[in-house]
């Protein structure tokens, strides 16, 4: 079994990285552009999404029935709304049950009775897919008992719109910075393959394979992208815990996940996205140069 | 051992540099392939490291036909070979020593083996002195020697040297070349690219003469051409 001096390729690696200082430089910061953009926007979609949840407004519809509907024909009324198409859930929210939420929500209410309850019995509904929740509201108005159908349509779809649209520049950003990241990580390791060719060439000749002449090279690009990982995860930790202090001052209606509880997810996805990048880029500006 | 038969050799640019050539040297062997510029003495020794393939005919060393020989196969291959070029091609940065192991690091052989085996090449080479010596610190034809001492550290078959007198003084070339013979007197096939007639005319040894992509003359104890 032949065994290799791991500190040979690491040294080489190193070597590289110095000698073309410049190049390095330039890499490692426009992937830690590209990981702090990432990061950024998945940041930016989550907190959305949560707060779409918090305010209940995603494939949630609230129906009110008759008031004068009787027991069972309040029953009827969710036994109908059961049997239409896109529903996963249906919750029925009788109207005491609604007054106490109605109270909770704000002193004003305190004092209402029982007796001067103006709310309705009402169904929360859950749905499936947003897409077709216009049809699903027409059904609803459609069932004979039901008097209102609060859907909130409007708002959750201009957030889910706005959500869309943040996807959009994200995926966009994410292509280009893509492509900008792995052509300057191509040509920084183009330029220190360049250098080094003779040696390469003095490789080959001895017998050197294409793994022990790449491995360096490899080992390089994945430096450019753990390095440029972890300067991306402090800079996305600075500007998220400020413009968490942010929100949580001025905007408190706000939810904002707390960037303890999310900083494993984006230090290990910073970590794999840049080595990937990384890597990728040095296999592809190495492919020339190892013909044999 | 070496085996071309009707090798032809076409560059992707139009060039034919071999037109069809047969040669075979066995094992044990000392050639000198002598010949003009662009008599297809290069092409030959690119051939035989298989950094260029065969255009059409059939070209063997050991048994092995370099046209079916894969890329990843290649490395191995080559570690048969001991190769010596006119410019050294030797890491500026290492010392003599390092130079030499550098061939064996390659090639994965343990530590402990190396510092035995380095030593001992650097003595048949005579550079036993100057193992700790950078490239810049000795003189042209010692880098020459540590080139072959190099091209010996996997103990190759086959040893080929692409012009290796050319660039150093006519007192060190006799040396080197007094080296390759005694290489090849412990067993080594040797191959010498050359074009210095005096070397060729003192040592005597099986020349081959190129001329236009064709061996002109193949003659044991041979002399250089001059007319060619």
């Amino acid at each position: 079994m032949k065994r290799y001096n791991p500190f040979y390729f690491i040294g080489q690696a190193f070597e590289g990285l110095f000698r073309n200082g410049v190049m390095s430089f330039a890499s490692i910061a426009v992937l830690m552009s590209l990981l702090v953009v990432i990061g950024g926007f998945t940041l930016l979609v989550t907190n959305i999404d949560v707060n779409l949840e918090q305010f209940g407004l995603i494939n949630q519809i609230v129906v009110f029935c008759d008031d004068q509907a009787t027991e069972s024909e309040v029953e009827d009324i969710g036994i109908a709304i059961g049997k239409l198409d896109n529903i996963s859930k249906v919750e029925y929210v009788p109207k005491a049950d609604g007054l106490k939420q109605m109270k909770e929500s704000s002193e004003v209410y305190k004092d209402v009775s029982e007796a001067d309850n103006p709310l309705p019995d009402a169904y929360v509904i859950t749905y499936e897919e947003n897409d077709q929740v216009v049809e699903l509201d027409y059904q609803l108005k459609q069932i004979p008992g039901i008097i209102k159908v609060n859907n909130r349509l409007e708002l959750a779809t201009t957030i889910e719109n706005f959500k869309h649209g943040v996807m959009l520049v994200f995926v966009w950003f994410l292509a280009i910075l893509s492509v900008v990241s792995i052509f300057i990580i191509i040509n920084t390791i183009k330029l220190s393959v360049f250098s080094r060719r003779n040696e390469i060439s003095i490789m080959q000749y001895v017998g050197a394979t294409g793994w022990f002449i790449s491995l360096p090279y490899i080992i390089e690009g994945a430096v450019i992208g753990i390095v440029s990982s972890v300067a991306a995860y402090f800079i996305e930790w600075y500007i998220y815990s400020y413009i968490e202090r942010l929100v949580l001052t001025d905007l408190q209606m706000i939810t904002f996940l707390p960037f303890a509880d999310i900083r494993g997810y984006v230090l290990w996805g910073f970590i794999g996205l840049g080595v990937v990048t990384g890597v990728l880029g040095s296999m592809i500006s190495l492919g020339r140069y190892l013909k044999q | 051992m070496i085996d071309f038969v009707n090798v032809k050799k076409a560059y992707p640019n139009g060039t034919i540099a071999l037109k069809g050539i047969d040669l075979h040297i066995d094992e044990g062997e000392f050639v000198f392939v002598c010949g003009p510029s662009g008599a297809g003495k290069s092409t030959i020794m690119k051939l035989l490291l298989r950094e260029e393939r065969i255009t059409s005919g059939k070209l063997t060393v050991e048994d092995q036909d370099l046209s079916q020989l894969s890329e990843f196969k290649v490395p191995y291959y080559r570690r048969k070979l001991g190769v010596v070029f006119q410019d050294f091609r030797l890491f500026p940065k290492k010392t003599v020593f390092e130079n030499v192991a550098f061939a064996m690091e390659v090639v994965g052989t343990p530590r402990s083996q190396i510092a035995r085996r380095v030593p001992a090449i650097l003595n048949t080479v005579n550079l036993s002195g100057k193992q700790d010596s950078f490239p810049h610190e000795i003189s042209g034809g010692e880098q020459q020697r540590v080139a072959l001492a190099r091209a010996l550290a996997n103990n190759p078959k086959v040893v080929i040297a692409d012009e290796p007198t050319g660039n150093i003084d006519p007192k060190m070339s006799l040396e080197i070349m007094s080296l390759l013979i005694k290489i090849n007197k412990i067993g080594k096939t040797v191959i010498v690219v050359t074009h210095e007639k005096d070397l060729v005319d003192y040592y005597k040894q099986r020349v081959v003469m190129l001329n236009d992509g064709l061996i002109t003359e193949d003659r044991v104890g041979g002399m250089f051409n001059e007319e060619v």
